[in-house]
């Protein structure tokens, strides 16, 4: 798992079924990388979230059947900057 | 698998349900390096050089197949030296004891 912060929404509603109705965010990593991730927590722009990838990120899209390769698992209560790039 | 210093642990309230409670640590591949989240079903603290399992090994590892972990401790090292910071010179001290 990663440590990636929220940058914006995205928006795509010309997508693939197995996609189904998820919400995407863009998400940055400490180096300013962008990824785009699922969401089925809520995160806003600005949070600190956990990411998970490679095959269980689609068993944390709640739906093995989703295909994702990064998905939000929880949004980070203490986090600063600082120790993100450090 | 690889080799990671556990840095601290990491408090997310809001997580997906299928998270559970298992405890979530950051760890680093060695000082100064990047840093991921892993699942640690062992019981480790700071400073302490784990190993760690990707893939879906770590699904497995970290208790049940349908658990959504891409790196999960598996097992605290007795005795490591991070060969790329000699200056630290910090070795791990947990001495063996079991804390599984």
């Amino acid at each position: 798992m990663n440590i990636h912060r929220v940058t914006s929404d995205l928006v795509a509603t010309y997508r693939t079924a197995s996609l189904a109705d998820k919400s995407l965010r863009v998400v940055e990593d400490h180096s300013g990388n962008l990824e785009v991730a699922l969401d089925p927590v809520g995160a806003k722009p600005g949070d600190f979230v956990i990411t998970i990838g490679i095959s269980a990120a689609r068993i944390a899209a709640g739906d093995p059947r989703i295909t994702t390769d990064l998905t939000i698992g929880g949004i980070i209560d203490h986090w600063s900057e600082e120790r993100w790039r450090g | 698998m690889k080799i990671f210093r556990v840095e601290g642990t990491l408090v997310a309230t809001a997580r997906i349900g299928n998270l559970d409670s298992h405890r979530l640590l950051v760890v680093q591949e060695r000082i100064g390096g990047g840093k991921q989240v892993a699942v640690d079903p062992v019981g480790c603290k700071p400073g302490d050089w784990v190993i760690a399992v990707g893939s879906s090994a770590a699904r497995d590892a970290a208790g049940s197949k349908d658990y959504p972990s891409d790196l999960t401790i598996v097992g605290i090292i007795d005795y490591w030296e991070d060969e790329g910071s000699p200056g630290d010179g910090r070795a791990a001290s947990a001495g063996g004891e079991a804390r599984v």
